[in-house]
């Protein structure tokens, strides 16, 4: 398994009370999964995600990426395990707003193999997200969707294992959602894993072969495993 | 390699976070430099004064004897070299002619020295003071040495002869047969020296007296006892000594630019408060850009280690910008702004050129009292900083 979660727990505190965001959550995510996690919001979707990504320390339970726990390891190690073997998609386009788009898709190459991985690489991965013209506009001079689409380029720049997502589509148009999705698909097919939480339900028609997960007040069940693998 | 790799990405991403706060950035750079600029300046000053003095005063007598009465100075008679030569210590007393002279044409007041140089003990290395010529020798009259207002002064005229005139009104002329070097401005730009019959003639002094008695030691650390010996001996004459005269400069212009230092020193403690407050108090958008940093594999090492050199060129330009432009402003322009404060007082003749002390003491004292204190104002908040959680990322926080 490229992911395990063992009984995670996450409680935080909200104006004196205590609120369960994930209440013993168990999953195990093969390579080349692309998991679907369905949920409201408040349901605890962002709270798995980030535990998983090593962003959040859980209260109990163990995750387990590539066969290391995340909380056993140094936090450079944690650090260099989220720099190379995951890529972020998060809620909000989360971009500086001080460097160019192309800048921004480079970010995770600066304490890489930046040699390597060129801007030329970088160039690629703006044109299949639709932006090759762009790549010295700042995020104020683009539009959401532009925004979030750079922010999707910058999470694939290190050609990951696995990329975890934040309701990826959110604010998207049809049109950019499925050539986003494209973008997705093609990833998959040549082998990355994906963990996607969302409550865009169409979201798993566009892909081949998902797992389908639900999220209800912090409890993960899986909508019939067999059927959601074969499909 | 990977370390050095990784530090030039660091290096890489700290120009280009400084370029895109340019404008935040070069207001902290301006203000920081003028500020180094006038701590460094005073420094350099008092520095440059003070290694002025003792230069100049390295050739002065050690003790000096100047005979009183009624509270006024008096030729001294020739008996009193013979009573000092019964105080055991004293290797050398030479007569000394010292007067002033008021040019009415000018109205400038100029300081006249007679000096027997054959009998002194560093005679021969006089004209190591002199930027060209040589100093009178014993036998030699009629010839005077200028400091460089004199000689401009008797330029301007488009003459060659300095021309005195006498208590009674005869002029006597002198050749000018060399002038004091630059580095010898703050005691000898309004000087004249001569040999000691040509100034006894021109003060009409009997030819055996003189104004003041120079007496010079075998043992340097005796100079304070057998000064103390002379003033029991000879208690109708003052006795001065080189290492008095040494300390009353440095108390001078070390009171000054304590003064100034302090006001200064207050204006670079706020602007360090300024700096720490801002860097503790991180804005929300660099709140945030840490956390993206960190999500994306950023260490909080990192992130420290662009901080510290963001910080870095920005105290280190400030720097060297503001000690280049404080020496350029004290070698080039005498201080001229600080030049009321520090000097002007009635024993210097004001204008004079400085020659700056740029001495590895002065340059780490302003080193520390800059560079250290900003670097520790902006590097330790941004832990705080490197502590944001990742995860407010996700959240967009």
């Amino acid at each position: 398994m490229i992911i395990e979660c063992r009984n995670l727990k996450k409680t935080y505190v909200a104006d004196g009370q205590a609120v369960t965001a994930v209440d013993d959550v168990n999953l195990s995510i093969a390579a080349g999964d692309f998991a679907i996690i369905l949920g409201h919001s408040g349901s605890g979707k962002t709270t798995l995600l980030s535990m998983i990504g090593g962003l959040t320390t859980p209260d109990s339970g163990e995750v387990l990426v590539n066969g290391i726990e995340n909380w056993h390891q140094s936090d450079a190690r944690l650090t260099e395990m989220r720099n190379q073997t995951i890529g972020f998609i998060f809620q909000f386009a989360s971009l500086i707003p001080t460097l160019t788009a192309l800048e921004n898709i480079l970010l995770p190459l600066s304490f890489g193999n930046r040699k390597a991985a060129s801007s030329r690489q970088a160039r690629d991965i703006l044109a299949q997200v639709g932006l090759k013209d762009r790549e010295n506009a700042f995020p104020a001079q683009l539009s959401g969707g532009q925004q979030r689409r750079i922010a999707i380029a910058r999470a694939f720049i290190n050609q990951p294992a696995i990329i975890l997502a934040d309701e990826p589509t959110g604010d998207l148009d049809e049109d950019t959602e499925q050539e986003i999705l494209a973008v997705f698909h093609e990833y998959h097919r040549q082998g990355t894993t994906f963990v996607v939480v969302t409550h865009n339900v169409h979201l798993a028609d566009s892909q081949e072969s998902p797992r389908i997960l639900h999220m209800r007040k912090g409890v993960l069940s899986e909508e019939n495993p067999a059927r959601t693998r074969a499909a | 390699m990977q370390i050095l790799a990784r530090q030039i990405n660091v290096l890489d991403y700290a120009l280009s976070s400084l370029w895109r706060r340019r404008m935040k950035n070069l207001s902290v750079l301006l203000v920081f430099t003028a500020v180094i600029f006038l701590v460094a300046s005073f420094q350099m000053t008092t520095g440059a004064l003070t290694r002025t003095a003792e230069r100049v005063l390295e050739n002065a007598p050690q003790i000096t004897l100047q005979r009183m009465s009624a509270g006024r100075q008096v030729d001294i008679p020739p008996e009193y070299a013979a009573r000092l030569s019964s105080i055991y210590g004293i290797s050398r007393i030479v007569p000394r002619v010292w007067g002033y002279y008021f040019d009415e044409v000018t109205g400038a007041n100029l300081t006249v020295m007679g000096l027997a140089t054959d009998r002194m003990p560093m005679g021969d290395q006089l004209h190591l003071a002199l930027a060209s010529g040589s100093f009178p020798g014993p036998g030699s009259r009629g010839s005077v040495v200028l400091g460089r207002a004199v000689n401009d002064m008797v330029q301007a005229r488009g003459s060659h002869l300095l021309s005195l005139f006498r208590n009674d009104l005869s002029m006597a002329s002198f050749e000018i047969s060399g002038v004091f070097a630059d580095a010898t401005d703050i005691l000898t730009r309004d000087l004249v020296v001569m040999n000691i019959d040509d100034a006894r003639d021109l003060f009409r002094i009997r030819g055996d007296r003189a104004t003041d008695l120079c007496v010079y030691v075998t043992n340097p650390n005796e100079i304070n006892t057998i000064a103390r010996k002379i003033a029991d001996l000879l208690p109708d004459t003052r006795v001065v000594t080189r290492p008095q005269i040494l300390k009353t400069y440095r108390v001078v212009f070390g009171w000054r630019s304590g003064f100034g230092s302090i006001c200064l020193l207050t204006a670079l403690t706020a602007f360090i408060i300024l700096a720490w407050d801002k860097a503790s108090g991180l804005s929300q958008e660099e709140k945030r850009e840490i956390a993206i940093l960190k999500v994306l594999g950023w260490q909080t090492a990192d992130i420290l280690a662009v901080r510290f050199w963001e910080s870095l060129l920005v105290s280190g330009i400030s720097f060297l910008v503001g000690v280049t432009l404080a020496f350029i402003h004290v070698a080039f322009f005498d201080a001229a702004l600080f030049r009321p404060i520090m000097v002007g007082w009635s024993v210097i003749f004001p204008p004079f050129h400085l020659v700056p002390e740029m001495t590895a003491q002065v340059v780490l004292l302003i080193f520390c009292l800059s560079v250290l204190p900003y670097l520790a104002a902006t590097v330790i908040p941004a832990w705080h900083t490197a502590s944001v959680p990742a995860d407010s990322a996700l959240s967009g926080a």
